[in-house]
């Protein structure tokens, strides 16, 4: 992917810059909001990662500019704001997503990469010989059937769909729990293990991934990430 | 003070001032954040673990950060036109702690219905709700019970969420927020609960008789109207 941060902060855009690099996206970084916008709608990008408080033209003026010439454009607004009040603002203003400071470096890199296609979601997924079909709710490896409860079924339809992505315990616990991410609570952990045994005991190779000191990966390549 | 050099502007009181300064401390906090997390991979194996043992101390003061936003936004709500239905968030809710109890051998369960309706929106609801019925499954010994129990009465809706073996006698247990068992931030998190039902008009008791027969009750008036919308 193509992306063009604008975000004031240089030691925060750099961050960014390093890390969306280091996942072998070409990332543009613009400071300041006119030169931002100028670069926006000139060259040709996948995604903006656009902070809304910036000098010059504010952010919350980048996006409703774009929006007139580039409808299409995918943008991700991160901004230190994060009243439901504002999230609606920004969303009927044209942004696509919204990340809250103090985001994740992980958080933002999953993020955008969602925003990379349009393509409807997939009814079934697939990472290796595990199999898992959203619409008939059912989940085989090699061709074996696997009973799973509500929860393991939605946080093995988290990990698949993120596969061979990093994806900390705040995002697992957000994003199957619909929950505010208590760091005291290891019930993340506890479900992996309930995972661990259905899905890879018996299965070679596997296929969950403790990513130490991050969280889990479910890996394709079944390599230890 | 020479002039030239800095701008004036009408000094901000309370809430706005530790808005800004909770507003401020976000940016260095993300690239702190995202510092570290990059850092775990590049880091020799030795000093890994110092690694990601400051980005989960990093990720604790985010907390606190984020609570403390959540209490000024909980503090400083304008009245707005929405209207939440209860039992659905609730039955959400229930279900999805449910398997974080069930982690801690705590059994969590539903009992009633109600049609109650609250003048706030369903994510603060959830999340203020979340906060109170998870400081009693916390509270909760391997095999205990947590009950929520929707209950509709003449003056209104009472939601009652209560431990094994609480009794649940008001007049006897009813309490401003308990001291004594909970930790600063699930404190924090109370008050929160506290003000988001305040503003919407209803009522919180907390009940406390020892360390784990702990639990509140909920009074939603018929008219919740009468409350101030939030």
């Amino acid at each position: 992917m193509r992306i063009l941060i604008v975000e004031d902060d240089a030691a925060l855009s750099s961050f960014i810059k390093k890390g969306l690099e280091a996942e072998h996206h070409a990332v543009d970084v613009a400071n300041e909001g006119n030169q931002g916008r100028s670069m926006a709608m000139e060259l040709d990008y996948d995604l903006v990662v656009l902070d809304l408080n910036l000098p010059g033209v504010d952010g919350l003026s980048v996006l409703k500019s774009l929006r007139q010439r580039k409808a299409n454009l995918p943008v991700m607004i991160l901004t230190a704001r994060s009243r439901v009040e504002d999230r609606v603002q920004c969303l009927d203003s044209g942004a696509d997503d919204y990340l809250v400071k103090p985001f994740s470096f992980l958080e933002l890199s999953a993020r955008a990469l969602l925003r990379r296609s349009h393509l409807p979601s997939e009814s079934v997924l697939m990472v290796r010989d595990l199999c898992l079909d959203r619409v008939q709710r059912k989940v085989e490896r090699s061709g074996r059937s696997i009973e799973l409860t509500t929860k393991e079924f939605a946080l093995l339809e988290y990990l698949m769909r993120n596969a061979g992505r990093r994806l900390t315990r705040a995002m697992i616990i957000e994003h199957v729990w619909n929950l505010t991410f208590d760091s005291t609570t290891n019930v993340v952990d506890v479900y992996i293990n309930y995972l661990r045994r259905k899905v890879d005991d018996g299965f070679s190779p596997a296929l969950i991934h403790t990513v130490r000191g991050v969280g889990y990966e479910m890996s394709p390549e079944g390599a230890s990430a | 003070m020479l002039a030239g050099s800095h701008s004036f502007s009408k000094p901000s009181h309370g809430p706005d001032v530790l808005g800004e300064l909770l507003h401020s401390l976000s940016q260095p906090l993300t690239g702190l954040r995202c510092s570290l997390e990059l850092s775990l991979d590049e880091t020799a194996e030795q000093r890994h673990e110092s690694v990601a043992v400051a980005l989960h101390q990093t990720e604790q003061v985010i907390g606190m950060v984020q609570l403390m936003r959540e209490y000024l936004d909980a503090e400083q709500a304008e009245p707005g036109a929405f209207s939440t239905a209860l039992e659905p968030v609730i039955r959400g809710l229930v279900e999805d702690l449910s398997s974080i109890a069930a982690v801690r051998d705590v059994e969590v369960r539903l009992e009633g219905t109600c049609a109650a309706t609250l003048p706030v929106r369903a994510g603060r609801l959830r999340l203020a709700l979340q906060y109170l019925i998870t400081t009693v499954i916390e509270a909760q010994p391997a095999g205990g019970r947590v009950k929520v129990v929707l209950t509709k009465e003449p003056a209104g809706t009472l939601v009652r969420v209560q431990s094994g073996r609480n009794s649940f006698l008001p007049e006897r247990g009813a309490t401003d927020i308990p001291a004594t068992s909970a930790s600063t931030l699930d404190r924090v998190r109370q008050a929160i609960a506290s003000r988001v039902f305040e503003n919407a008009g209803a009522s919180l008791e907390f009940v406390e008789e020892d360390d784990t027969a702990i639990g509140f009750i909920l009074r939603i008036p018929r008219q919740t109207a009468v409350g101030r919308p939030y």
